[in-house]
């Protein structure tokens, strides 16, 4: 008999080359962010979803509800999460799930989930590009459990390599599907799949120090740089844009009402201090 | 006639020695130093930064601007980076047939500046904390 399928989401990634956490951020027409997506496309397959976070860190919005499985502090990485899974649950089978793989349907799921059988522990699709295990949307059978420990003890802790060493199940994705397993790393990424612009922000003053930064990528479909700064202030806590600011795009002045096209450069303007 | 931001120290000399002519009887000119004391608090330093590549615009554009309304000659030069209190932070000169086109242009170029050039100010206090300086946003200059 099959053990029970768990679904594990897993947001406990830095996201540091996205610039922030990739589980809270929406992503096409729809208004659900990737975590909220995720989630959604583990529900019907999953007896439950659980979602995988690092020590202290908090829930995205839209998946407070789901019950959380605390990284295991001692070592990093998707494996970290995927034991503390198995501590939790080691009975279970766990369908693993990164974040930030908006293009999961549930045919690609369906097809991983009519793969299990006995003795198959690793149940992963064979990489569109390179013909490599994909190990973050994948079943792990509670017989890995004692595989993964091997390894993470061995310090081996990338998932990938522990598939391509173990015995794996690799499927092969669905023609329709190719690049459902595509994920979004950087704000690049997600403008060039959903048609949203990519804005180049650059920071001054006590913004600059405020955000701790003097430029930036932001991805958003506000029509105009007045919108954009609503919605720039309305998602980040920065102080600064509370106050009075004035706008530039590409170098000069422009009114709330300007439009945003992708590839500008956007300044928010403190009142000036100059003289 | 030009506008200029360059790195403490800023050198004016060459600015004051565009805008003289024989046909201009009136020279005004500001230096905007930096002083020890704002809102009761000791400065020990500033520091000025500039959103260079709009700020240059939009200084030459007040330039421009500024001496076309008055019939003078202007120019105007702002530092960026660290000074200490009695240091030059701006420059700004205007030179016209007569006195009074003179103090006016540079009285409005120097306000014109203040408000609609992108600088900032940090100020640093005796006790070592700094602070960005916000600067007034309504029309009339003090």
């Amino acid at each position: 008999m099959k053990s029970p399928l768990f679904g594990l989401l897993l947001a406990g990634g830095r996201s540091t080359r996205m610039g922030r956490n990739k589980a809270s951020m929406v992503i096409g027409a729809d208004g659900l962010n990737q975590g909220q997506r995720a989630v959604q496309g583990l529900l019907p397959f999953c007896q439950k979803v659980f979602l995988s976070l690092r020590e202290g860190q908090a829930a995205p919005e839209g998946c407070e509800h789901l019950e959380i499985v605390r990284d295991n502090p001692s070592i990093s990485g998707p494996l970290a999460g995927i034991l503390a899974a198995f501590e939790r649950e080691p009975y279970a089978a766990w369908l693993v799930m990164a974040c930030d793989l908006p293009f999961v349907t549930p045919e690609v799921l369906r097809k991983l989930i009519h793969a299990r059988r006995e003795g198959a522990d690793f149940i992963a699709y064979a990489s569109a590009t390179d013909g490599l295990p994909e190990p973050l949307c994948a079943i792990y059978e509670p017989g890995s459990r004692a595989t993964l420990r091997r390894h993470a003890e061995r310090n081996h802790l990338c998932p990938r390599h522990i598939m391509i060493e173990e015995h794996t199940t690799l499927l092969e994705l669905p023609p329709s599907c190719r690049r459902a397993l595509e994920n979004m790393n950087t704000p690049e990424d997600i403008a060039a799949v959903t048609g949203e612009k990519q804005i180049h922000i650059g920071w001054f003053g006590a913004l600059a120090e405020e955000r701790g930064r003097r430029e930036e990528t932001a991805v958003t479909s506000a029509p105009t740089a007045g919108a954009f700064l609503e919605e720039f202030a309305s998602h980040q806590s920065l102080n600064g844009l509370r106050g009075h600011v004035r706008i530039a795009v590409n170098d000069e002045f422009a009114q709330p009402d300007h439009p945003l096209r992708s590839g500008d450069k956007v300044v928010f303007l403190k009142p000036f201090s100059g003289g | 006639m030009s506008f200029h931001i360059e790195s403490h120290p800023i050198d004016y000399e060459s600015l004051r020695e565009s805008l003289t002519a024989p046909d201009c009887g009136g020279f005004v000119f500001f230096e905007g130093r930096v002083r020890n004391h704002h809102e009761g608090r000791k400065v020990v330093g500033l520091h000025y930064e500039a959103y260079l590549e709009l700020a240059r615009k939009e200084g030459r554009r007040l330039v421009e601007e500024i001496s076309r309304k008055f019939g003078v000659r202007a120019a105007a030069i702002h530092a960026v980076g660290d000074l200490k209190p009695g240091d030059l932070a701006v420059w700004v000169g205007a030179a016209a047939a007569h006195r009074e086109e003179a103090f006016a242009a540079c009285r409005e170029l120097i306000d014109a500046i203040k408000l609609q050039v992108p600088i900032w100010k940090r100020e640093t206090y005796t006790d070592g904390h700094g602070e960005w300086i916000e600067g007034c946003r309504c029309a009339s200059p003090h």
